[in-house]
């Protein structure tokens, strides 16, 4: 197994598409961790303004902590790309035949491929939430910064989630065998179909957590559960201060808007939605896995 | 375990693609210390069978085993068993020596090797260059260094020679001979006889997914069947006088002459003294292998209605009807087919690496002559029935005792001097008479089969090669 995990390393570096892949993925964290970070506190500072709140500084509204989720979630994308491409390019150029030749059995080469990227997909995510969370400190300026513990808990959801992205890429991959197809299906699923879907579903049940069980809805209550978590304790401190204790509705409706504000609408909390998308992955690289035990390599 | 042999073990194998039999119930065995042909025409399932001896396509039935075991079983089978096979990849933009590396790693080799194999291979310059702007020939030689990087114990190429320069294909059969002589077992597939006639010591050919012969070449070599060349002064009459003598497998030759197959010698000069016919020459024949090859392949496409498989374009065999099968008569022609196809019409077409560089330049002349004087026969001409008011067309006469110029290239010794019309083989039996219209044959060493003449079998498989 060594040995074919140095191969599949040489295989990653002797080509340049994991540089390609990278570099868009740190200039979107950092850019959009920067800019949004910028607007969340603007609005952070509005809202407090507008709530004429006395005792209650914009310090206890980390806005900002939304701006870092969603750069992370974004920037997933790449690492998801890049597990795509793992076995079906080969698949399509294929080289799969040498590693197959070359190597004990198949399962043994897809079993070194998924821990070499479940490693990339660690290095992508620690890397993107390097950018994401440089991003945001440029951003907020001096508004409210998430305290440091929130903030390492959202960094570390969101390297699971690259990891993750980038094993469910690879299983897609290696079911279809195809690069572009898989290419086109996981782009157009986690950019547009399923936010899109989930949004709707989760405004059209009221709130519902149907959403939070799909591919792209857990995996969006994985890195934006802690976010909007936090805020919603933020709010409900600032308004139950303020106006006095809320009623259950209310509760419900702002949990609902804070959550599609974090991009993860009708998501359970971050440990249950980090076990759904797991068990996604390991729907999806499983049957690509026995897909790949069975295909006649022609 | 596995026992070390060496051995390749490919027993009842059967493959189906849905409705498409590719393999049926193929069964072989590879020996170590030789090397084995895997022949058949395109789409025999050659390459299928390859594949499920390598593990990358399940058998639906049947199995094989390397050194006693399956594929999956040989532990790292990269030190055992090397793989050259048709449309192996390449990443196209990493470069030669980092694919190798790839692979070294992989199968536990020092990354040393790697440049062993590209400088065993003549990529030695090359090794930096990214491998998608190889050319055919280097990509082969690529997918042959990544075969040999584990140093294996058994050998399998699928049509490695495709691509390859003469230069390279030289190199390749003295590499493989040297690989088999060290007692390592070689199983090297293609659909061209000539390509590995000279290379191998067994060989299994295939056709429609079944064996139609398995053994010694040096055997079926022996099995072959022989003609009797016939230069009558009047060969309407002598197919006549045949023909009543119940010998009527005869074919007319381009020079005048006729080709009698299932008489001897003897026979035919009694009917010819008997008919009064004064014959002028007459020796015995041995069809080459290629020509057995083809009668043993071909009708893989030969369904009726369909292109006789023997005709590429602008052919030898083409105008007329002279030496197409008419499809329906298509089992008892199959031998006139073999004889009638070799050579010539695939010498307009072959690509050049096929051949010795000498040797093409030279068709030319030969091959102008040949079609002219095909051209000249009726059309329609009846094969079968030999009808000797159709013998004699205008224009016949004066091509009588026209040596054609060109199937003995007149200069610089070279395999295809002595090959006689028709692209035979070098006869293996001396030639009791030698013709007199043939060209004169240069004292030339007897040489292997040459490339010239060894190409019907890919005419023979519609030329999809």
């Amino acid at each position: 197994m060594g040995r074919l995990i140095k191969a599949e390393f040489r295989k990653i570096l002797t080509t340049k598409l994991w540089w390609a892949l990278l570099i868009p993925a740190v200039g979107l964290a950092l850019g959009w961790a920067w800019l949004s970070a910028i607007a969340f506190t603007d609005v952070a500072s509005d809202i407090t303004d507008a709530l004429d709140v006395q005792n209650v500084s914009d310090q206890q509204l980390s806005l900002s902590s939304l701006a870092l989720t969603r750069a992370m979630n974004f920037a997933t994308l790449f690492p998801l790309v890049f597990g795509a491409l793992a076995l079906a390019s080969e698949i399509n150029r294929k080289t799969i035949t040498t590693s197959f030749l070359t190597a004990p059995n198949r399962a043994s080469v897809l079993g070194a491929k998924a821990i070499v990227y479940a490693l990339w997909g660690l290095i992508y995510g620690v890397i993107v939430a390097l950018a994401a969370s440089l991003g945001v400190l440029i951003g907020t300026g001096n508004g409210a910064l998430p305290e440091a513990g929130d903030w390492i808990l959202i960094l570390l959801s969101g390297v699971i989630a690259c990891v993750l992205w980038t094993l469910l890429g690879m299983g897609v991959g290696a079911l279809l065998g195809s690069p572009v197809a898989t290419l086109v299906i996981v782009l157009l699923y986690a950019a547009l179909v399923g936010p899109t879907s989930e949004f709707i579903i989760t405004l059209s049940t009221e709130g519902s957590h149907i959403a939070g069980v799909m591919p792209n809805g857990s995996a969006n209550g994985l890195t934006g559960s802690t976010a909007s978590e936090l805020l919603f304790d933020q709010i409900q401190d600032i308004f139950g201060s303020q106006i006095g204790p809320l009623t259950d509705k209310q509760i419900d409706d702002f949990d609902t808007v804070v959550r599609i504000a974090a991009g993860a609408p009708g998501a359970f909390s971050l440990w249950v939605s980090g076990l759904i998308f797991l068990g996604w992955t390991a729907l999806f690289f499983g049957t690509g896995l026995i897909r790949n035990q069975r295909r006649d390599i022609t | 375990m596995q026992d070390g042999s060496g051995r390749i073990v490919v027993q009842n194998l059967s493959k189906n693609f849905g409705n498409v039999a590719a393999v049926q119930n193929l069964s072989f065995q590879v020996e170590p210390g030789s090397v084995t042909g895997f022949l058949g025409p395109n789409g025999a399932g050659k390459t299928t069978t390859l594949r499920m001896l390598l593990g990358l396509v399940t058998p639906t039935a049947g199995y094989t085993t390397i050194n006693g075991q399956p594929f999956s079983h040989l532990g790292n089978p990269g030190r055992v068993v090397g793989a050259v096979l048709e449309a192996q990849g390449f990443h196209p933009s990493r470069t030669a020596r980092n694919h190798l590396r790839v692979y070294a790693a992989a199968m536990g080799v020092p990354d040393q090797r790697a440049d062993e194999v590209l400088n065993l291979v003549g990529l030695g310059s090359a090794g930096e260059r990214a491998a998608g702007g190889f050319s055919l020939g280097m990509k082969q030689r690529l997918a042959l260094a990544t075969a040999l990087l584990g140093d294996p114990q058994v050998l399998v190429l699928d049509e490695p020679a495709n691509g390859l320069d003469p230069e390279g294909i030289a190199w390749l059969r003295t590499f493989l001979k040297a690989f088999a002589s060290s007692g390592r077992t070689v199983l090297i597939s293609s659909h061209l006889l000539a390509e590995v006639e000279q290379t191998i010591d067994q060989v299994v050919i295939i056709s429609r997914g079944q064996t139609m012969y398995y053994g010694m070449l040096d055997e079926l070599r022996k099995s072959q069947q022989s003609r009797v060349i016939v230069q009558p002064a009047d060969a309407s009459k002598l197919v006549t006088a045949l023909q009543e003598a119940e010998i009527t497998n005869i074919q007319p030759m381009p020079d005048g002459k006729v080709a009698v197959v299932g008489a001897t010698v003897q026979q035919i000069g009694d009917v010819a003294a008997a008919a009064g016919v004064a014959l002028y020459g007459v020796h015995e024949e041995k069809a080459d292998l290629e020509q057995l090859f083809f009668r043993l392949t071909s009708g893989q496409y030969a369904a009726p209605g369909m292109a006789p498989p023997a005709v590429p374009p602008g052919g030898y065999a083409q105008p007329g009807g002279y030496a197409q099968p008419v499809p329906q008569q298509m089992p008892q022609q199959m031998p006139q087919q073999g004889y009638a196809q070799p050579g010539y019409q695939q010498q307009g077409q072959q690509p050049g690496y096929q051949m010795p560089p000498q040797g093409y330049p030279q068709q030319q002349p030969g091959y102008q002559p040949t079609q002219q004087y095909s051209q000249q026969y009726p059309q329609g001409y009846p094969q079968q029935g030999y009808q000797p008011q159709g013998y004699a067309p205008p224009g016949y006469a004066p091509q009588q005792g026209t040596p054609p110029g060109g199937w003995g290239p007149p200069s610089t010794p070279q395999p295809a001097q002595q090959t006689p019309p028709g692209g035979w083989g070098p006869p293996s039996t001396p030639q009791p008479a030698q013709d007199p219209t043939a060209p004169p044959a240069p004292p030339a060493p007897p040489p292997p089969p040459s490339e010239q003449e060894q190409q019907p079998g890919q005419g023979g498989t519609g030329g999809n090669a």
